[in-house]
């Protein structure tokens, strides 16, 4: 019986291979449609200029992707990176006031903040077991509510140094190109070949195995809040780097901008399956498809409505090969 | 098979079916009678689930023919199969638990008013009707979910049955039952046979095949091994039709070796075990035998850290440890195998490879990060040791067997050497082949010296397999058994009155350990 069983398992290894990566080789083939449809209609959209500032975009959804995919891969779900970005910014730009003798203090405390809400995170969700749902959805209208207390019109001004950051360049890429990517490769690393990472797949796969296996899902848990915060607020830097000034309109909509990037990359919802590059691919499709509509002259409503009809195509995709 | 007794209602000739190249039946014949229970059984993946869809029309086969009430098929849609009366009863229980016993009856099907409302007051009558027919003591107003199990099931019989029924298949209608609820099954099936009906039975528990089959049937790799009245068979004939070969023993021998005491639990108390005493001794198989809901399960989440002490202590080699959660009882030895490994014990989206060294990546990382051949060493050894069938190692658990799906559950916590291993039902759901491999495995965990606590609801697993016999009542051990006084009777008779009756050896509450 095992010897019957061994031999077909070969092909059926091979075709279940692909059907488990349809997500990725679907987001990519989508990216490359969105391109060449760019490039046929529009002049100014394969260029450097635009290419490249297109990847400065993707950096900034994307660095906040990647935390949301761990957040989603363990089952969870971080409703607040919008409205931490948002304080992340103010903050930041409050403390910095333009000295780059303050740059210092002020990065640190603004990174502290993101460690310090994803702690919190952290403790409501595995002390008291309040659902990730609930709980950032809390703390996204309790950040939001501080924002928009502290001010309601611009605030603040970064460093000098903060200003050039955004248009420095190394090589022909942007900077903050440059530390999407380098946290991108080092967070893959992580997921794949550290404990820490085969915890994440194992907490989202089914907690209650992970838990009688001897992992230690709630130190798991503080992990990937803890970072999805800090990337939230990393984030806000990177804003403060283009505004210049600390604008409370900044990181509106921005969870749902990630969530929808990750699962755009083949991220399953109810976590234990997705990765990174999947995400990138996720977030790569959002900016480019944002940047060929602005190129095109497409009014911003539009937008959102072609943006919907993307997300709705490419999970009715996913499902079909899933079958 | 050229048997055409006047009340064969069912007969299936020469039935071939192949999936993606793999010939899953080979020209099986089966028929069955009307008023006759006919035992399917078989190793897994011997045919038996294939041959039964195909009476139920979910396959249809490639060749060969169905003779059903006197008309010729060469295959049935579902919607043919249900209209003339075949009935399919799965293991697993489709209800919605917060609706009634009849609204799940007729859910979907709910009798109507005039003004296409639905009739409650019918469809309360109708229930009752069906419930009375097939003798069940139903409440029909109840909720579903305040059912035990075996009545849920008995549900799920009366929804299949609620429209005629010439023909019923079980398929494993006991895996789900606790062996005193075996006899609420087995008399709605006594009942359904009173009225005529054809049942064909699957089962894994060869008891339950003799105890009600009038006929048998054995499958094996996709042909019929042999069909048999029940009564000219043994047990051991049996057996050895199913699995091909002889197995003189269903168990391997073992000399017990009973080296110091490991485990030492002293007046554990918890939200469902009460003053619990017990000492395992390294190279020993206690076994843990009770009723389901005794406590057994509840004994061994304790005795992990997944359940929360309310006091005692529990010794491993003489000191005292804390078990507050299943992470410490792992690093202080302690493994368990839970009875459901589908929803406990595996990760069955994720690849095999990282199922079996989920528990050990600490020990197969450098600065943090996995190395890859030492984790593929790992997987090997592992795939070495158990014999575990598998094409690669990437791929998902779930496409495993069941016995090789244990037999990865296994390897996880072999791996970390414990010191002393709980089984929860460690073969439930297995197939013959399977078991018998799992049980040498056992053995040969006894001879390196580990303590292995089974709970089991196979009495013939626990007096096979146990040195020493532990039984629980109501959440208390209410007696032990050496191996050579235990018999089937004794254990059954502890586990339901929590007591011997001639009173010759324990006293109720006697929490015996130390011998």
């Amino acid at each position: 019986m095992t010897t019957v069983a061994a031999a077909p398992a070969t092909t059926e290894t091979r075709w279940r291979f692909f059907r488990r990566n349809a997500p990725y080789l679907i987001v990519y083939a989508l990216i490359l449609v969105i391109a060449v449809f760019g490039t046929l209609s529009s002049e100014r959209f394969l260029t450097d200029r635009n290419l490249l500032n297109v990847f400065r975009q993707t950096a900034f959804l994307g660095t906040i992707a990647l935390g949301q995919t761990l957040v989603i891969l363990t089952g969870g779900i971080d409703l607040s990176v919008g409205s931490l970005v948002k304080l992340s910014v103010l903050v930041s730009a409050i403390l910095m006031n333009g000295e780059s003798s303050n740059m210092g203090v002020a990065i640190a405390a603004t990174l502290g903040l993101g460690v310090l809400v994803g702690f919190i995170h952290g403790l409501l969700i595995t002390r008291l077991n309040v659902p990730p749902f609930v709980v950032t959805l809390g703390s996204y209208s309790i950040l939001y509510g501080i924002a928009l207390t502290i001010t309601t019109n611009p605030i603040g001004r970064a460093a000098p140094e903060m200003l050039r950051f955004y248009d420095l360049r190394i090589g022909p890429i942007y900077a903050p190109t440059i530390v999407f990517i380098i946290l991108l490769v080092a967070l893959s690393f992580v997921l794949r070949r550290t404990t820490f990472g085969r915890y994440i797949y194992a907490v989202g796969g089914n907690e209650q195995v992970a838990r009688l296996s001897g992992i230690p899902v709630k130190r798991v848990k503080f992990g990937v809040y803890i970072l999805c915060s800090l990337l939230a607020s990393l984030t806000g830097l990177f804003w403060l780097s283009r505004m210049g000034i600390g604008d409370p309109v900044i990181g509106d909509g921005l969870e749902l901008q990630t969530i929808t990037a990750a699962i755009l990359g083949g991220t399953s919802l109810f976590g234990g399956r997705g990765s990174l590059w999947g995400t990138l691919g996720g977030a790569l499709l959002l900016s480019l498809t944002a940047n060929v509509l602005v190129v095109l002259n497409v009014n911003q409503w539009i937008q959102q409505l072609i943006q919907g009809a993307i997300i709705l195509t490419a999970v009715a995709l996913y499902k079909q090969k899933s079958r | 098979m050229t048997d055409t007794s006047p009340d064969t209602i069912l007969e299936m000739r020469q039935i071939a079916k192949a999936f993606a190249g793999v010939q899953a039946l080979k020209g099986v014949s089966f028929s069955c009678r009307a008023g006759q229970v006919h035992a399917l059984v078989g190793e897994n993946g011997a045919g038996k689930s294939t041959l039964m869809k195909i009476l139920a029309g979910a396959y249809q086969p490639d060749s060969g023919e169905i003779i059903y009430k006197g008309r010729r098929y060469t295959s049935l849609s579902t919607r043919e199969a249900l209209d003339n009366g075949i009935r399919i009863i799965y293991q697993e229980l489709n209800l919605l638990p917060y609706m009634t016993v009849a609204e799940n009856i007729f859910l979907g099907r709910e009798p109507r008013t005039g003004l296409g409302l639905i009739d409650t007051k019918k469809l309360y009558a109708d229930a009752e009707a069906i419930l009375q027919r097939l003798e069940m003591p139903l409440d029909v107003r109840q909720p579903v979910g305040e059912l035990t199990v075996a009545r849920q099931q008995m549900v799920e019989i009366a929804k299949a049955l609620s429209q005629r029924a010439d023909v019923i298949v079980m398929d494993e209608p006991s895996a789900i039952l606790a062996g005193h609820e075996l006899e609420t099954l087995f008399s709605v099936v006594e009942s359904l046979v009173r009225q005529g009906v054809a049942v064909i039975y699957i089962s894994h528990r060869l008891d339950e095949v003799f105890r009600i089959a009038n006929e048998v049937t054995v499958l094996k790799d996709g042909q019929v091994v042999g069909t048999h009245p029940i009564e000219a068979l043994t047990r051991a004939q049996l057996i050895q039709m199913m699995v091909g070969r002889s197995l003189d023993e269903a168990f391997p021998h073992g000399q017990p070796r009973r080296g110091a005491p490991v485990l030492t639990v002293e007046g554990v108390t918890t939200a469902a075990v009460r003053d619990i005493h017990l000492t395992l001794h390294a190279g020993e198989i206690v076994g843990l035998a009770g009723l389901v809901g005794s406590g057994r399960t509840e004994l061994a989440r304790a005795l992990f850290g997944a359940d929360r002490l309310q006091s005692g202590t529990v010794r491993l080699n003489g000191e005292v440890v804390t078990l507050s959660s299943p992470a410490q009882a792992v690093d202080a030895g302690i493994a368990l195998v839970p009875e459901d490994r589908k929803t406990q014990g595996l990760f069955m989206e994720l690849p095999i490879r990282n199922n079996i060294t989920l528990t050990v990546l600490d020990k197969l990382t450098r600065y943090g990060v996995i190395r890859r051949r030492a984790e593929a060493e790992r997987v090997d050894q592992a795939r070495r040791e158990l014999a575990i069938a598998m094409a690669s190692a990437s791929a998902e658990v779930q496409y495993l067997s069941g016995g090789n799906q244990q037999k990865v559950v296994l390897s996880k916590w072999l791996a970390r050497a414990p010191k002393v291993i709980i089984l929860d039902e460690p073969t439930r759901g297995i197939d013959v082949g399977a078991k018998f491999e799992i049980y040498q495995l056992m053995r040969q965990l006894t001879e390196q010296g580990v303590a292995i606590l089974m709970i089991s609801s196979e009495l013939t697993e626990i007096l096979g397999m146990s040195d020493r016999i532990l039984v629980m009542r109501d959440g208390r051990i209410v007696g032990e058994l050496a191996r050579e006084e235990a018999t089937e009777e004794r254990v059954m008779q502890l586990a339901t009155t929590g007591s011997l009756l001639p009173a010759t050896t324990e006293l109720p509450g006697y929490t015996g350990s130390d011998a």
